[in-house]
């Protein structure tokens, strides 16, 4: 596994090194910078899912967020998030060792962004490798496409149009990623004489998507640990 | 005819083993519920285990639209033995006790005797089952409360929101009021074979097993005779927990579950009609 990060560390410096202008580790440095601002946040979120086997109701609910990597979801009724789209700070992954490559630049949304790919090196990490796309004007994360050891490669979009607070936190967030799709055996399911989908569809995975629209951000008021602990019951 | 449905009501309402179901209902749902009360969260949690590798979910998934939705799935299987009890018992029963011959000679035709029977019998099947959907569902949102329901099949996960889900359960007890019609239908025409009121109910109930299996069995030549046995529909009540409801399904499980009940009664009625009463 080191040998194969090496070489892949080795392989991206060599493809970069020519074109390499900006330096990532500064890039990041700033992000995390401004991302710094935020201590905590209490954020009220609306989320749609899409995914082909859960068919989910449109839900409303609260994060509770609190620097490095506290988060706590809360609502009245149900509402579900993909694990990796709950935080959506740069602070838990550059918190850890990494080695940062300048890729190159790019566009998203009009913006003009850095593209930089982050490899952590510590061997606990839950990833393998982050591509982030940095706008440098305003040292915010507008794209960031995700590699992590379990699971497949997901992306999260992020938008700060109209999110109604002067700190880096986004107005909307599109999360899109790849699952397995279930099999329940039907003793779970219940379905002992029911026939089975009518599908053609045998993929073994299929494309979900998440999106989450952020309002009513209440930040740097101070957040109690016990919310968090309470979620640990 | 109300009157004479009215006697025959009396008369199963007078038997003890017309309370065996009601009782059963009242000791099971309970004892399910509480059950759920205990050791709920884990059953949920190893239901929705698949779920929890990609995500993270809150909210009250263990409500008594969840619980009801479970006795529901389990009991409908096995409540057809306690129609057939019940609605074996109603033509051969008197001939058991030997009170057959009394009987037509009273001023009413065999056919209004034998309709007025029927009915009473559908009338105790759809008591049975309101008493299940006061029992599981009522109880249920007292100790549970409500919430969403989650629904898991073999590929597909639906969560309801609360506010869809009661609606859903009325027609799915609906529903299941027919499907159990259809045993009592069965039983009943049994009844009207024999003298003794433990055929039927056993032969019912032989039946009803016998389909199910093959209805479940996933085998070629079962699959090809399955369409013609009514226990394959006997269970479509579930299609009203789907999005989006197959309702021309639905209307077509209606249409032969009531086809059934036609015929079973239609014959039992003929049979009846020409039988020599020699108790």
């Amino acid at each position: 596994m080191k040998v194969l990060l090496i070489l892949l560390i080795i392989s991206f410096s060599l493809t970069s090194s020519f074109s390499q202008k900006k330096d990532p580790d500064k890039i990041l440095e700033d992000v995390k910078k401004t991302f710094n601002e935020v201590k905590d946040y209490v954020v009220d979120i609306d989320i749609k899912v899409d995914v082909d086997f859960l068919k989910v109701p449109d839900s409303k609910a609260k994060i509770y967020y609190k620097q490095p990597n506290k988060v706590h979801l809360e609502s009245e009724s149900f509402a579900l998030l993909p694990k990796e789209g709950l935080d959506f700070s740069p602070l838990g992954l550059l918190e850890e060792k990494y080695t940062a490559i300048y890729e190159k630049e790019d566009t998203v949304d009009g913006n003009k962004t850095a593209v930089i790919k982050v490899i952590p090196l510590e061997d606990e990490s839950n990833v393998v490798l982050t591509t982030l796309w940095i706008d440098e004007a305003k040292h915010i994360i507008r794209r960031v496409e995700s590699t992590p050891k379990i699971g497949g490669t997901f992306s999260i979009e992020l938008k700060y149009d109209k999110s109604g607070t002067k700190y880096p936190l986004p107005a909307s967030m599109l999360f899109t990623f790849k699952v397995d799709k279930m099999e329940l055996p039907k003793g779970i399911s219940g379905e002992y004489n029911e026939k089975e989908s009518k599908s053609k569809d045998k993929k073994r995975s299929t494309t979900g998507k998440v999106s989450v629209t952020y309002s009513n951000y209440k930040v740097n008021n101070g957040i109690p640990d016990s919310v968090f602990e309470e979620k640990k019951k | 005819m109300i009157k004479i449905i009215n006697i025959e009501l009396y008369k199963i309402f007078k038997k003890w083993r017309t309370y065996i179901g009601f009782i059963a209902i009242a000791v099971l749902v309970p004892i399910i519920q509480v059950a759920m009360l205990i050791e709920g969260e884990q059953s949920l949690d190893f239901m929705t285990r698949n779920l929890q590798q990609s995500f993270i979910f809150v909210g009250n998934l263990l409500n008594g639209y969840l619980i009801s939705y479970l006795i529901l799935n389990a009991l409908t299987i096995h409540i057809p033995f306690l129609v057939a009890l019940v609605a074996g018992d109603l033509l051969a029963g008197e001939a058991t006790a030997g009170t057959y011959r009394l009987l037509i000679t009273r001023p009413v035709s065999r056919f209004k005797l034998v309709t007025s029977k029927f009915f009473a019998g559908i009338i105790y099947t759809n008591l049975l089952v309101l008493w299940l959907a006061i029992l599981s569902l009522g109880l249920g949102i007292i100790i549970f409360s409500v919430g969403e329901l989650i629904v898991i099949k073999t590929s597909t996960v639906i969560i309801f929101a609360r506010g869809d889900v009661f609606w859903r359960f009325i027609l799915a007890y609906g529903f299941a009021a027919l499907s159990m019609s259809v045993v009592a239908s069965l039983a009943f025409l049994f009844s009207a074979l024999v003298e003794n009121a433990i055929g039927p109910i056993v032969s019912t109930m032989a039946v009803i097993i016998v389909f199910v299996i093959i209805s479940a069995i996933e085998i070629n030549i079962f699959e090809a005779i399955q369409p013609y046995l009514f226990t394959s529909y006997m269970a479509s009540w579930r299609l009203f927990f789907d999005d989006p409801i197959d309702f021309a399904e639905i209307a077509k499980s209606c249409l032969i579950l009531a086809g059934h009940v036609l015929f079973f009664f239609g014959l039992a009625a003929y049979i009846f009609k020409r039988k020599d009463i020699l108790t």
